[in-house]
């Protein structure tokens, strides 16, 4: 068996099809990852009565089990309770209509979430203290203090770990072949067994990733050195 | 005017002040000194409530506040009574320096941006940063830091500022400029309540010295006075060990 160097290029043009689906599915659980994390965050570090107590459960138990049974469990869980609910309710539908990239969509921001939520948290505990007291000293209310002054400074300390979840949630989203939805890297297996080239397949599905990290990487650092120009000096 | 009476708080078993009332004129500019652990500024903060009072009640102008049961919405207004300078200045690290001064009369004060950043050039220029507009908190030194926290505090045109010992932070050659500041400020007749460490600067600028020791007041009196002759043990004592030159 020989390496044919021509075919790595051959499938990344057809790996590129793909490309949509796994940003897709990456845009969608880091968006809804990030949304229901910083609420998370938000309800854990105010201490919201009851709730933030059921935050803490929610991040332990997601984090301490991996994505790919998250996946599994909501496949197999949401597909009986809808079929259930629509049989008794008559609704003339079942679970096959729902599209299978919903379940990627739905598990993975579930993931997400609790990883996201400890990536906020920690910038919101980055924060000094006198910034709240600053803003309350001068008649701001709880919300006005939190979106102007606390959010902002805790988002701008939780960059560098915003992009590497980002990217985790990137290289995660191979899982979803698992359900059938064809990523970058399920559209490699196919192109491998194929046209039995495994190796150049996969090799091009990692170029592919990899060009993507650094594009997230290069984003992030860009971003970080916008954010930060005050906690470095400067003048606007 | 503002009258503080019986104000009470205890962290935990720890009684920080116990009943302590006080009333300053408008106008008036009250220095508060006293050792470490004296409750002064626990008193400073409780009066726009970052720490919350046990109980005893509080006065500005018309605006009456019982500290055990007080509302957010009372909370809220007392703070809009009054501005705080802090030994940390806190200043907006995300916002430059002219942004720290507009913040609160934009978002808190719905004042129009473009009459906010009048005010706030104007302020900042009067304690002399007119060419640290655009400068971040972190390419400020500490003095010019406070400085732009006292210019924060006058534009809310509070009826009260309140220093949280504002040199206390400050390397030794900083602390001119900024009582340099305090000192202008204090000639316009704003009313000031000040924590401070600095004696000289207290019997320089203060109308009025109060001295507390183990959360309560041991005794006031204007600043020649109490310094010249404390009535008590306590306050000599104090004297002695911090200012000698003082010493009977």
């Amino acid at each position: 068996m020989k390496l044919d160097p021509s075919f790595i290029g051959e499938a990344l043009l057809k790996l590129l099809e793909a490309l949509p689906t796994t940003l897709a599915i990456t845009a969608v659980s880091v968006g809804c990852g990030f949304l229901a994390g910083t609420a998370i965050a938000l309800v854990r570090v105010y201490r919201v009565p009851v709730l933030h107590r059921l935050a803490a459960a929610w991040v332990t138990v997601i984090r301490g089990t991996p994505m790919l049974v998250h996946l599994l469990v909501i496949y197999a869980g949401l597909t009986l309770i809808v079929d259930t609910l629509t049989g008794r309710l008559g609704l003339g539908w079942n679970s096959a209509r729902i599209p299978m990239i919903g379940f990627a969509y739905l598990s993975f921001s579930v993931t997400a979430s609790a990883y996201c939520s400890e990536i906020i948290r920690s910038g919101l505990l980055a924060v000094d203290k006198g910034q709240r007291e600053a803003a309350q000293s001068l008649g701001m209310t709880a919300m006005q203090t939190l979106r102007r002054i606390i959010f902002p400074q805790a988002l701008a300390a939780s960059v560098p770990n915003l992009t590497n979840f980002v990217i985790g949630m990137l290289h995660g989203s191979t899982l979803a072949f698992v359900v059938s939805v064809v990523d970058i890297n399920a559209k490699a297996e196919i192109v491998a067994s194929t046209n039995w080239k495994f190796f150049e397949a996969y090799l091009a599905a990692a170029i592919l990733f990899w060009a993507m990290t650094i594009l997230l990487e290069r984003a992030g650092g860009a971003i970080e050195r916008r954010i930060n120009r005050y906690h470095k000096g400067g003048v606007a | 005017m503002i009258r503080l009476t019986d104000i009470r708080k205890s962290f935990g078993k720890d009684d920080v002040l116990r009943g302590i009332s006080l009333e300053v004129n408008k106008g008036e500019v009250v220095a508060i000194i006293g050792p470490s652990g004296s409750g002064k500024t626990t008193l400073l903060r409780c009066i726009n409530f970052l720490e919350r009072p046990d109980a005893g009640e509080i006065r500005i102008s018309d605006l009456y506040v019982n500290c055990s049961k007080a509302s957010k919405k009372e909370i809220h207004a007392l703070r809009r009574k009054t501005a705080m300078v802090f030994q940390q200045y806190n200043l907006f690290r995300h916002k430059t320096a002219l942004e720290n001064v507009m913040e609160g009369l934009v978002v808190v004060r719905k004042m129009p941006k473009d009459a906010a950043r009048e005010r706030g050039v104007r302020l900042l220029e009067k304690v002399g940063l007119g060419d640290k507009l655009d400068a971040y908190p972190s390419r400020l030194s500490g003095g010019q830091q406070q400085r732009v926290g006292i210019a924060r505090a006058l534009a809310m045109e509070p009826e009260v500022i309140l220093f949280d010992e504002p040199t206390s932070a400050l390397d030794p050659e900083l602390v001119g400029e900024v009582l340099a500041v305090i000192r202008q400020i204090a000639e316009e007749g704003i009313t000031m309540i000040i924590v401070t460490h600095e004696l000289g600067f207290a019997q320089d600028v203060a109308s009025r010295v109060v001295f507390m020791a183990g959360g309560a007041i041991v005794e006031e009196g204007p600043p020649a006075e109490l310094f010249a002759r404390p009535q008590e043990e306590r306050t000599k004592q104090f004297l002695r060990r911090l200012a000698p030159e003082y010493s009977i």
